[in-house]
């Protein structure tokens, strides 16, 4: 579970979707009813959020410096300082719908035909993100030009404005529907914001950070229970750490010149498929 | 002087949102929460201390700036 979290969390294909339907397909002795499930899966994203503090800590470090600095003088002058405050309102969204949805939306995490249906419609959101960034691509007349070049016509994840920010932030709470990708929808909202791929992927992962370590930090001290089997879920975080660093790493390079429509195509494909075999076998 | 009124605003808010997050800590304010029965709401209340440094950060923004 450890390496599948991690290694589907940043890939824009669902992470809690696959975690719901791969145990529930596969006959896994794993209750996703489970008190203990929705913190063992907090405990994988806090190893996830590890994994992108360990990639951008010089980022992170700028990113923090710059968000006291441009605070307290009230004024953006640096990159650092506006990459700071778009974060802040990209995650203001995301935190209030996180909070006052959760729990109306945690029931939805024990019914795998919900998540192989939203696994669906998120392989077809991110497919109608590329086609609407094929048509800027044709209105930028970069459409012959090869795509590293293509790629540079559009904007670094600094220059993004403000209230595309907050809507980027805003999608990211879709991603508490289990089948829909955080990092799917977050990418395919700031291709349409105008950045490139791989912006688009770094900006979505440095949003994704806060927000990940904050649920995670806050349901830790449900994973103190004597039922939890805290040795086993720990040894899952790592996994999850680790395979979250090989995808992002592998992601950032992909998406120099790479495009989100495999991962559409699987999501579609991989939603209708789960929902077909559920349905046949219950 | 529009500068001034929005800052003084979300100064204001800030304030608002600082007393609500005492609320939720205490356990008071038992609106859409997950468990009603619950005394204390943390992860609303430090939800709301974020809303309220976001506003007061805000306001530092919105306020006028003294030239040089």
């Amino acid at each position: 579970m450890g390496l599948l979290q991690g290694a589907t969390e940043l890939f824009p294909v669902s992470s809690l979707g696959h975690a719901v339907l791969i145990p529930s397909l596969l006959h896994w002795k794993f209750k996703t009813s489970d008190p203990s499930f929705v913190p063992f899966l907090v405990l994988l994203h806090l190893g996830t959020a590890a994994a992108l503090l360990i990639i951008y800590r010089q980022q992170w470090v700028a990113i923090i410096r710059g968000f006291f600095t441009a605070a307290f003088r009230g004024q953006i002058k640096t990159d650092s300082e506006r990459l700071a405050m778009l974060l802040l309102v990209g995650t203001i969204p995301a935190g209030i719908l996180g909070v006052f949805l959760e729990h109306s939306l945690k029931s939805l995490f024990a019914n795998p035909k919900a998540a192989a249906g939203f696994l669906t419609i998120n392989g077809f959101l991110m497919l109608g993100a590329e086609v609407l960034r094929r048509r800027a691509e044709r209105r930028a007349a970069v459409e012959g030009k090869a795509r590293v070049e293509q790629e540079e016509s559009f904007g670094t994840a600094e220059h993004i404005s403000f209230r595309a920010a907050v809507l980027v932030g805003a999608i990211q709470a879709l991603a508490l529907l289990p089948g829909i990708s955080r990092s799917g929808v977050t990418i395919g909202g700031g291709l349409l914001a105008g950045l490139r791929h791989q912006e688009a992927a770094r900006f979505s992962f440095l949003l994704a950070t806060p927000i990940i370590a904050a649920a995670g930090l806050i349901e830790v001290p449900l994973l103190f229970s004597p039922s939890v089997p805290l040795g086993e879920y720990f040894a899952g975080a790592v996994l999850a750490l680790g395979a979250a660093y090989l995808s992002a790493r592998f992601l950032l390079r992909y998406f120099r010149s790479g495009r989100l429509d495999p991962y559409g195509w699987y999501c579609a494909a991989a939603g209708l498929a789960s929902l077909v075999l559920l349905t046949f076998n219950s | 002087m529009r500068g001034t009124s929005l800052a003084a605003g979300l100064v204001a808010l800030a304030v608002v949102f600082l007393v609500v997050a005492v609320l939720y800590a205490l356990g008071i304010l038992q609106i859409l929460v997950s468990d009603t029965h619950a005394s204390h709401h943390y992860t609303h209340a430090v939800l709301f201390v974020g809303l309220a440094v976001a506003s007061l950060v805000g306001a530092n923004f919105a306020r006028p700036k003294r030239t040089t």
